[in-house]
């Protein structure tokens, strides 16, 4: 009895922390003015900003900044202050005037067109705190005084270009190094993963900004516009792939699901649900019937990519997984996560499943000296590219195991980690900011620099 | 009703730790740093005494007496208490007023104090009229850099992300996990930093940043709002993203201690305050006020309750401890509410030997009255069943009684006696077995008689406490020829042994250790693997005998070492505390060195520890209580009692029986258990005998004793006593282990039940021990009622066979009259004796 005692005393002494709230006090508070900063924007950002944003301006409306929406598009300002009934936000969030918006979704809740309702009746004001202001107006390109950390790159198949993630933004830039081509301009702050169409002519970048919205914005990579934003969730996507014919891409989102988009229409065919936790790689077989899919839950799932059928888990769970990368002439992924050990898995079991075993396993490599966080395989499948917060960079040949080479100089995390289509080249970017080019053979360094402009007092983070 | 009212009893005494810091290594006693104000003017105290109900105020006392700020970012605060006409003080840190006197220094609404300009500068103090001047001296900042460990952790923690219901979580909350209570910063800070990409980090917009956007609720948040975009908080995190995140310097920005003013908290009455003052020191010399950053926890909420920003407020009379918690560092601090005790009058009772000096220095200080000296007969059957486990027969009973001569001399003489009897090995080796977990179970048949035998002997050698821990936790080869070797077939693996000495030997837990550092303790998982490691060459395999292991120390390199669960890295051997700046050797067999470290004199925790369980065996609780729980936030009720009893037990050489000889001529020890008007609530300073139910095997021996009764087990010899079983499986899930007999699965003290169940009173009013026991034909009753004992003598038999004593007038008259209501004599006297062994005074210790 002592120690139960004990114990209960001890629970109570310890664990006695206020509960917590969770609602915003001022959503609990039914008398309150409704909050543009903490109620109205985030609607916009999620529900609407993908189309009405500076890269795609529909009805010449920008909904990333308070002005913007106060100021409206084509038809005349969003709402009239104190005057809800006859606001157009209004009118069309109802469906009072034609097409509805949210465009080509489900009507916004009742109780969120209320709050735009009571926020217009209240005077409309813009509470957002000096502290929380976005320095970056949406459009324009941010100024760097530190380099942000780079998350994705991507070659273009042809190997002529180098897309890399910027805040905000996508920066193009040549593959050799000459220069910088383009940089295009979203309103995600982060880009997750990049991807070119196998023709080269879409670039996929899939992002978002966290715990707000999720989007994957598809460019025309010859004319940098951006031809679609769809918002994906409510926070970022991770782990964008294309189906090997170009027509269908998927994304893992942190609700734990796969999501498989039409890439003409941007419409979603399919909402995985076979994960527990957060989603972060996805890859398709090669001949685009089937999806694999690894994340946070430890499981790398093979699903049937036209219906969405849950196939099998491929691997025994060890450990959280946050990258896939498939063999690119073979229905084999390679897969690695927080244990540190990059796997090799083939798609095709060879023997009926039984427990616990696991005939799906080709190989494992090397342990590394911290968590995986990205792979990839040269096109010709030979070599697989390990990087994550051991920070050095190893290349394997992927049909013994052995060791080829280390790329070293990374200070911090590698992030992301891709095999030029044609040289014998891998490009990684890191949590330093930096960009390096190294020989994929011999580990040597073709070069290395900041892919963003920085301005001229900014110093390389480290 | 019982076990209602014994619950409570327990929950009381249990909820009441005491009093004094106990831990030498992280007790910093604050200096005295005060000065009293001149300055009071006349005018002032006539203000005063129209302002406070209680008493003209004389003087502002301030803490510190001065302040020494290094820059903007170094902000601390005064504790200022006023001196009151009637000599009492009171705590005004939160109701005077400060202002600056110039430019140079700024203060904010919570009275913290922080340099705008270098320099030197004035506070001025006002509360009720009185007044006081500290001297500021601004010096220029140190570094303006905010660090991971220094300045972002500690907002963190206090901010309760990292909480066990939050994201300190084992599996972390809604897809972000950080170390419990922040005990691996470097954990937290990849989770921060780099954790999915670095996505909680904005670096080319900081305000930006998921870190900053979550706790600011500017983004739903399932932990709700916990600090403001306007907050200090929210300024420092911001700055530490746009300096670049940098971790800092892990060594110098590491909190080497805490100092906590008021080091003492005595309250004259309750309902008074205080506000606390936490300074942490720091590795490279600095310093910093960080009371805000602090967690407090007060041991007993309804003696004294305290706020999270160091405010505390006395409730009730009483003892509580309050626990300072900063970046794993723990410091108590010990609370004592009194109240008016009007009529309170100190009467000396004798004192027999420095425990009786303690215990009454304590007494005096909170105004309790001790009470008197148990009676012969109290005394004779506590004694009796505290040094040997059975109660006195009725011959000796009687012997004692009547024998002539000095009290104290003759109880001295008595526990000398008892001391040298057989019995007292056999009811020391109960608790040594169960402490040891001898079980068959573990060690097999044959085992469990051969470790019994050398508990046995060890006992009855006398050997001192740190031979025969020594011997124990150095023993190898065959458990036929050593059965000592027998600890390490029950503690299999390193961890265990690890386990199983610091909780039996030092009074610390290490258990919760080993997945993360203890989250009441200063015990790091680390510091887990390195005291296991000193175990982790041991190996058992079979020996020639089916029943027989050898213990062995592994040869083979790659199995001597234990590993760490988290790195992959072998873990060095390293003491736990003391002399832990060195690796120990990791040479030949490291339990040498393990078992020199422990038994050294100089062990802070080795001696006290068993000095305090042993007492506990003796009051019902030890001045630490629970006895294997030794702890900053459970500190002792009477700190230098525990401090004499350690240093007399170590100045003696680890000797036992001196150790339990002392205590059990101590005036203290011989207290009845009746209560007087003082000393009625007192369960923690040992005012008066508590009354603990019998355990297990003295219950059952008892009734054998009263009843002349012998009961017979299979398993063991005839005319076996319950306390010379060899282990729990002789009379398995009968009586014994109905009134709480330990497994033995786990060496928690707390595994043995001396709780009271509604079951058990069935059993005694109603069950086959007792009513056998009664009516066996060859035991007293039968004997007594067939040698025609007249009445009176029956009665006065029964009396002294149950409860030790000679009945009272009234007693004789019951039984008398009870007697003679029937003429089967033999069942009369059986239901007397049947109504004795269910009264409390047989079914207690007291």
């Amino acid at each position: 009895m002592n120690m139960f005692l004990r114990l209960s005393i001890l629970v109570t002494l310890a664990f006695s922390a206020p509960l917590f709230a969770t609602e915003h006090p001022a959503a609990q508070q039914g008398g309150a003015k409704v909050s543009y900063f903490r109620q109205v924007r985030p609607i916009l950002q999620r529900h609407c900003q993908g189309c009405h944003q500076p890269a795609s301006k529909q009805a010449g409306l920008l909904l990333t900044s308070y002005e913007g929406f106060a100021s409206g598009g084509k038809s005349g300002p969003s709402y009239l202050t104190g005057q809800p009934d006859q606001s157009l936000v209004l009118a069309y969030l109802k469906g009072d005037r034609q097409p509805r918006m949210p465009l080509g979704s489900e009507s916004l809740p009742d109780e969120q067109i209320d709050l735009f309702r009571r926020w217009i009746a209240e005077g409309a004001s813009d509470d957002t705190p000096e502290a929380a202001r976005d320095k970056l107006v949406a459009g324009k390109a941010a100024s760097y005084s530190v380099a942000p950390l780079i998350t994705a790159l991507a070659y273009s198949p042809d190997g002529a270009l180098l897309a890399v993630s910027g805040y905000r933004e996508v920066i193009i830039h040549r593959a050799d190094g000459s220069g910088l081509v383009a940089r295009l301009l979203g309103v995600s702050d982060r880009v997750q993963s990049l991807a070119f169409s196998p023709d080269g002519q879409l670039l996929i970048a899939a992002g978002g900004t966290p715990a707000r919205f999720g989007e994957v914005q598809i460019w025309d990579a010859l004319s940098h516009a951006m031809k679609r934003s769809v918002m994906v969730s409510s926070d970022t996507v991770f782990g964008a792939s294309f189906s090997p014919d170009g027509t269908r891409l998927a994304v893992g989102c942190a609700d734990n699901t796969v999501r498989i988009f039409e890439v003409g229409t941007g419409k979603e065919l399919l909402k995985l649900a076979h994960h527990d936790n957060w989603v972060f790689g996805t890859a398709f077989s090669l001949d685009g019937k089937r999806l694999v899919s690894v994340g946070r839950d430890r499981a790398l799932k093979l699903t049937e990519a036209s219906t969405g059928a849950f196939l099998e888990n491929l691997n025994t769970l060890r450990a959280e997984l946050n990258s896939v990368a498939r063999h690119p002439r073979r229905n084999w992924v390679s897969v690695g996560g927080e244990d540190r050990v990059p796997y090799l898995y083939t798609m095709d079991r060879p023997r009926a499943l039984r427990v616990g075993e696991e005939s799906t396993l080709i190989r494992q490599f090397e342990r590394q000296d911290g968590s995986i966080l990205a792979l990839a395989f040269r096109p010709d499948g030979r070599r697989l590219a390990v990087g994550g917060t051991g920070a050095e960079v190893r290349i394997y040949d992927s049909d013994t195991g052995r060791k080829v080479c280390s790329l070293a100089g990374h200070d911090g995390s590698v992030y992301a980690v891709v095999f030029h289509p044609k040289m014998e080249l891998v490009a990684t970017g890191a949590f330093d900011g930096t960009l390096r080019v190294f020989e994929s053979e011999t580990g040597k360094l073709v070069r290395s620099f900041v892919p963003v402009p920085l301005e001229k007092s900014a110093v390389s983070m480290k | 009703m019982v076990g209602f009212s014994l619950a409570i009893f327990f929950f009381l005494m249990l909820a009441q730790p005491g009093f004094e810091a106990f831990a030498n290594d992280i007790r910093h006693r604050t200096q005295n740093r005060e000065i009293v104000s001149a300055k009071t003017t006349a005018s002032a105290r006539t203000q005063a005494a129209r302002n406070t109900g209680r008493g003209a105020q004389l003087a502002l006392k301030v803490q510190p007496s001065k302040l020494v700020l290094a820059g903007p970012m170094d902000m601390r605060r005064l504790l200022v208490s006023a001196q009151l006409a009637d000599g009492s003080q009171v705590d005004v840190s939160r109701s005077a007023t400060l202002t600056a006197l110039d430019d140079r220094i700024r203060i904010d609404a919570d009275g913290f104090v922080s340099g705008l300009k270098e320099g030197e500068s004035r506070i001025r103090i006002d509360e009720r009229g009185a007044q006081v001047e500290v001297p500021v001296t601004v010096l220029p900042a140190a570094s303006s850099k905010v660090s991971f460990v220094r300045d972002v952790m500690p907002i963190v923690n206090k901010a309760g992300c990292t909480s066990g219901t939050c994201h300190g979580a084992a599996k972390g909350k809604n897809g972000f996990k950080l170390s419990l209570r922040g005990y691996d910063p470097q954990f937290d800070y990849e989770m921060f930093v780099h954790d999915v990409s670095g996505r909680r980090i904005n670096r080319v917009d900081p305000s930006h940043s998921l870190m900053l956007a979550k706790p600011t609720m500017q983004v739903p948040h399932g932990g709700g709002l916990r600090f403001d975009l306007d907050s200090r908080y929210y300024g420092t995190l911001l700055n530490w993203i746009s300096q670049g995140t940098p971790y800092g310097d892990p060594v110098a920005a590491q909190v080497k201690r805490i100092e906590v003013l008021p080091g003492e908290i005595l309250m004259p009455r309750p309902g008074l305050v205080q506000q606390m003052q936490v300074t942490a020191h720091y590795g490279d010399g600095s310093s910093r006020d960080v009371t805000r950053e602090a967690s407090y926890t007060s041991s007993v909420p309804t003696v004294a309750e305290v706020s999270q920003d160091g405010h505390l407020k006395t409730l009730r009379r009483g003892e509580a401890a309050l626990l300072v918690r900063y970046e794993g560092r723990f410091l108590p601090v010990a609370i004592t509410v009194l109240e008016g005790r009007p009529g309170f009058r100190w009467t000396q009772l004798p004192q027999h030997n420095y425990i009786d000096r303690h215990a009454d220095a304590k007494l005096r200080k909170v105004e309790i009255l001790p009470s008197e000296i148990a009676g012969d007969a109290e005394f004779l059957r506590r004694v009796y069943l505290d040094l040997i486990g059975i109660p006195p027969t009725p011959q000796e009973a009687r012997a004692f009684l009547t024998e002539p001569g000095e009290p104290r001399l003759k109880r001295s003489r008595w526990i000398d006696k008892l001391m040298a009897r057989p019995e007292f090995v056999d009811h020391w080796t109960v608790k040594w077995g169960d402490l040891l977990q001898n079980t068959r179970k573990f060690v097999g048949d044959k085992g469990v008689w051969q470790y019994r035998e050398w508990i046995r002997k060890s006992l009855a050698e006398n050997k001192p406490h740190d031979q025969w821990v020594r011997e124990v936790l150095t023993a190898q080869g065959s458990t036929f020829e050593n059965p000592a070797a027998n600890f390490f077939r029950i503690a299999r693996n390193p961890k265990v042994a690890m386990e199983t000495t610091t909780q039996v030997f030092l009074g610390i837990r290490m258990v919760c250790a080993q997945c993360h550092d203890h989250p009441f303790e200063q015990w790091t998982q680390n510091q887990y693997f390195q005291m296991a490691a000193f175990f982790s060459a041991i190996g058992v395999k079979e020996g020639a005998d089916s029943q027989e292991e050898i213990v062995y120390l592994k040869r083979n390199e790659e199995e001597r070492d234990i590993k760490h669960p988290k790195s992959g890295n072998v873990v060095a051997a390293k003491y736990l505390f003391g002399d832990n700046t060195k690796e120990a050797s990791q040479e030949g067999d490291r339990r040498d060195r393990l078992v020199r470290w422990l038994t050294s004199k100089n062990n802070p925790y080795f001696a006290k520890a068993v000095a305090n369980r042993i007492w506990s065996y003796f009051f019902g609780r030890g001045i630490i209580d629970p006895v294997d729980d030794i702890r900053a936030g459970n500190p002792p009720s009477n700190e230098p009692l525990l401090a004499a009893l350690t240093k007399d037990f170590t100045d003696h050489n680890f000797d036992l029986q001196h150790l339990i000889r002392t205590i059990v001529n101590s005036r203290t020890y011989q207290l009845t258990y009746r209560t007087n008007e003082w000393n009625r609530a007192d369960e923690i300073n040992f005012s008066h005998a508590l009354p603990r139910r019998l355990p297990a095997e003295t219950l059952f021996d008892a009734i054998s004793v009263a009843t002349g009764s012998v009961l017979k087990f299979k398993e063991v010899p005839l005319n076996f006593r319950a306390q010379q079983f060899p282990d729990p499986t002789v009379g398995m899930g009968g009586f014994l282990d109905l009134f709480g007999r330990p497994q033995r699965d786990s060496a928690c003290e707390c595994e043995r039940r001396s709780d009271v169940s509604l079951s058990q009173a069935l059993n005694l009013i109603n069950g086959a021990t007792v009513s056998d026991a009664i009516a066996d034909p060859e035991g007293r009753i039968a004997q007594w009622v067939i040698a025609k004992l007249p009445d009176k003598k029956l009665v006065e038999e029964l009396y002294l066979a149950a409860l030790s004593r000679a009945p009272e007038s009234n007693e004789y008259e019951l039984g008398l009259n009870y007697l003679a209501q029937s003429p089967n004599r033999a069942e009369r006297a059986q239901d007397l004796m049947w109504a004795l062994l269910n009264s409390n005074a047989f079914l207690f210790n007291r």
